[in-house]
C-alpha cells in the first residue's frame, strides 16, 4: 500500500513544479521578476534492517541494511536572482537598477517594503510613488511647475524649470541591500518584505557596497527565460505521467491481490 | 508441511517491496543530487533435520547507486554541482551529514546554508562566510570562494572512506557510519545543479517487470490453492 502514497507523493511535487512553471511563464513581462524554481528532497527513510546488524555468530555485519525511501517533499522554492535585461522606455520617471540592491517603499501600514520594480510616477500631490501609489522612500515631492525630471546614476532626483538652467535637488534616493535576498517574502505587486532569513536591511546609497546604480528611462526586463521554462514544463508533465504509472501498476498488483481465495 | 505457498509468498512480499524502492526512485526523479535505490533479490535456505531444504526469496539488500547525475544549469551563484566521487558536508542539529544537493544560499547571517537552513561547511569543517557586500562571488573546481577577486573560503568536498557505509536520510543527506576523508579527485562547478540519478527507461521497465511477476506469483498460488482443494475433494471421495 506503501507504494501507492510514495507515487502519491511525487505527483504532488511534479504538480508543484508545474504550478511554478506556470507562475514563472505568466510573468514573463513583469517588470524585474525573477524566476522561482522547486526544490526537492527525499522524505525520511524507513530503518528495516539496520547496516552493521550482526548477522551471523562470527560477527559478520550487514554492510548495507534495509533502509525503504518514503517519497518526496518540496523542499524550497527559490527565487533564482538574476539581473533582467535592461527595456529603453524613455520616460523620465522609470528607473532600473543594475545591481542587488531593491528601492524601499512605504507600505499604506507605515511598514517598509522593497521592490526592483521602478516604473514610478508622480501622485496629484507631487509624490514619487509605485505604481500602486506606495510612495518611495525617502519622499520627493515634485515642484508643479517643474518642466522635467532627472535621476541620475546615484539616485539624486532633481527638477528642472522654464526659467533657469540649472537644476534643483529634490532629494535622493537610497538601495537597500540584504544578506540573504532569497529570504525576502514576495506580498506580490512586486514588493517584498523582510522576514528573518533575510536578515535586516542596510540602507545605502547606490554605488556603494556592491548595491549596484540607477538608470534612468529605463526598466528591468522579467528574467524568465521562457525556453527553460517550456523544457521544464515537459519534464515536469513526464514526471507527473510516470508517477501516475506507478500507481496504476500498484492497483493492478493489489487487485491481484485481492484475487486469490 | 505445505511449502510451495510460502516459497511464492516470500517472493510476492519481495516484489511489494522492490515496488516501494521503485515508486520511490520515480518519486524523486526531480530531487536535487538524489541517489537511485535498488533491491537485490538472495536465496535464503531453511534447512530442518530429516527434511528437505526449503529455498525461499529474500529481498533484503539495498544498493544505491552511485552514478553521476545530469547536471543542469541554472545560473546561480549559489547552485554548485560536483563532478566525480564527492560531497558536500553539513551541519545537522544530528550531527555532520554528506550530501550531493548543492542548492545553497547564504542565510541571514551570511553563513551558507542548504534549503533545509543547514549550514555548510568548509574543508576544516567550519561554517562557510559569504560576505553579503561582494558584488560576485565565484567559485573554483576545488570548493575555492572568491569574492570581489579575494579569497575567503573554501567549501570542503568529502567522501567516506574505505569501508564506511552511507546510511540515508531525508533531505537527500547520507550519515557516514565511520571515517569521512577529503574527496581529492571531486571537482565543483558553479551554476549547475546535479539532478537524480534515476534512469526513467530503467525504473519503468522494472516496475512491468515486477507487476508481471507479480502476477505470475499470484497465478501460481491460485493453481497451488486449487490443487490442495482438488486432492481434498478427491481423497473425500475415495
Amino acid at each position: 500500500m506503501r507504494a501507492l502514497k510514495i507515487a502519491a507523493t511525487g505527483m504532488s511535487a511534479q504538480q508543484l513544479r508545474v504550478e511554478t512553471i506556470a507562475n514563472n511563464l505568466a510573468n514573463m513581462n513583469t517588470t524585474a521578476y525573477n524566476p522561482r524554481r522547486a526544490e526537492f528532497a527525499d522524505l525520511h527513510y524507513q530503518q528495516v534492517t539496520r547496516a552493521g546488524t550482526v548477522n551471523a555468530s562470527d560477527g559478520t555485519v550487514l554492510p548495507t541494511g534495509v533502509q525503504v525511501g518514503l517519497g518526496v517533499r518540496a523542499a524550497a522554492i527559490s527565487v533564482h536572482l538574476q539581473q533582467g535585461a535592461p527595456e529603453q522606455t524613455g520616460n523620465d520617471l522609470d528607473v532600473a537598477i543594475e545591481g542587488k540592491g531593491y528601492l524601499e517603499i512605504t507600505l499604506p501600514s507605515g511598514d517598509s517594503g522593497y521592490t526592483r520594480d521602478g516604473a514610478l510616477k508622480r501622485s496629484a500631490e507631487g509624490l514619487i510613488v509605485t505604481s500602486d501609489g506606495y510612495t518611495v522612500a525617502p519622499d520627493v515631492t515634485i515642484p508643479d511647475d517643474a518642466t522635467s525630471i532627472s535621476i541620475n546614476a546615484e539616485g539624486e532626483v532633481y527638477a528642472y524649470f522654464q526659467d533657469s538652467a540649472e537644476g534643483q535637488l529634490l532629494g535622493q534616493f537610497g538601495l537597500v541591500g540584504f544578506t540573504n535576498p532569497k529570504g525576502l517574502e514576495a506580498i506580490g505587486s512586486n514588493l517584498f518584505t523582510e522576514t528573518e532569513a533575510s536578515g535586516p536591511p542596510t540602507v545605502s546609497t547606490a554605488g556603494e557596497d556592491g548595491l549596484g546604480s540607477f538608470r534612468q528611462g529605463y526598466l528591468e526586463g522579467s528574467s524568465v527565460d521562457s525556453v527553460r521554462e517550456v523544457t521544464e514544463l515537459i519534464e515536469a508533465q513526464r514526471g507527473y505521467e510516470m508517477n501516475s504509472k506507478v500507481i496504476s501498476a500498484v492497483d493492478q498488483m493489489m487487485s491481484a491481490t485481492t484475487q486469490i481465495r | 508441511m505445505e511449502t510451495a505457498g510460502y516459497a511464492t509468498l516470500s517472493r510476492q512480499s519481495g516484489l511489494m517491496r522492490e515496488m516501494r524502492v521503485v515508486a520511490n526512485n520515480i518519486a524523486n526523479s526531480a530531487t536535487t543530487g538524489y541517489r537511485s535505490e535498488g533491491l537485490i533479490f538472495s536465496e535464503f535456505v531453511q534447512t530442518a533435520p530429516g527434511q528437505q531444504s526449503l529455498s525461499m526469496s529474500r529481498a533484503n539488500i539495498f544498493n544505491t547507486s552511485m552514478e553521476q547525475g545530469q547536471l543542469t544549469q541554472t545560473g546561480g551563484t549559489f547552485d554548485f554541482a560536483i563532478e566525480g566521487d564527492g560531497y558536500f558536508m553539513i551541519e545537522t542539529p544530528q550531527g555532520e551529514r554528506l550530501t550531493r544537493s548543492g542548492a545553497f544560499s547564504p542565510n541571514a547571517e551570511g553563513d551558507l546554508v542548504t534549503m533545509d537552513g543547514h549550514r555548510v561547511l568548509d574543508a576544516g569543517r567550519a561554517p562557510v562566510f559569504i560576505p553579503g557586500t561582494a558584488e560576485t562571488i565565484h567559485i573554483g573546481a576545488d570548493g575555492t570562494i572568491t569574492a570581489d577577486g579575494n579569497t575567503v573560503g573554501q567549501i570542503g568536498l568529502f567522501q567516506a572512506a574505505e569501508g564506511t557505509t552511507l546510511m540515508r536520510e531525508d533531505g537527500v543527506m547520507f550519515r557516514a557510519e565511520g571515517e569521512i576523508e577529503d574527496a581529492e579527485t571531486a571537482k565543483m562547478v558553479q551554476g549547475f545543479l546535479e539532478g537524480s540519478n534515476v534512469n526513467a527507461i530503467t525504473q519503468v521497465t522494472r516496475m512491468i517487470e515486477i507487476q508481471r511477476a507479480y502476477e505470475m506469483g499470484q497465478s501460481f498460488l491460485e493453481t497451488e490453492d486449487e490443487r490442495i482443494r482438488n486432492a481434498i475433494k478427491n481423497l473425500i471421495k475415495s
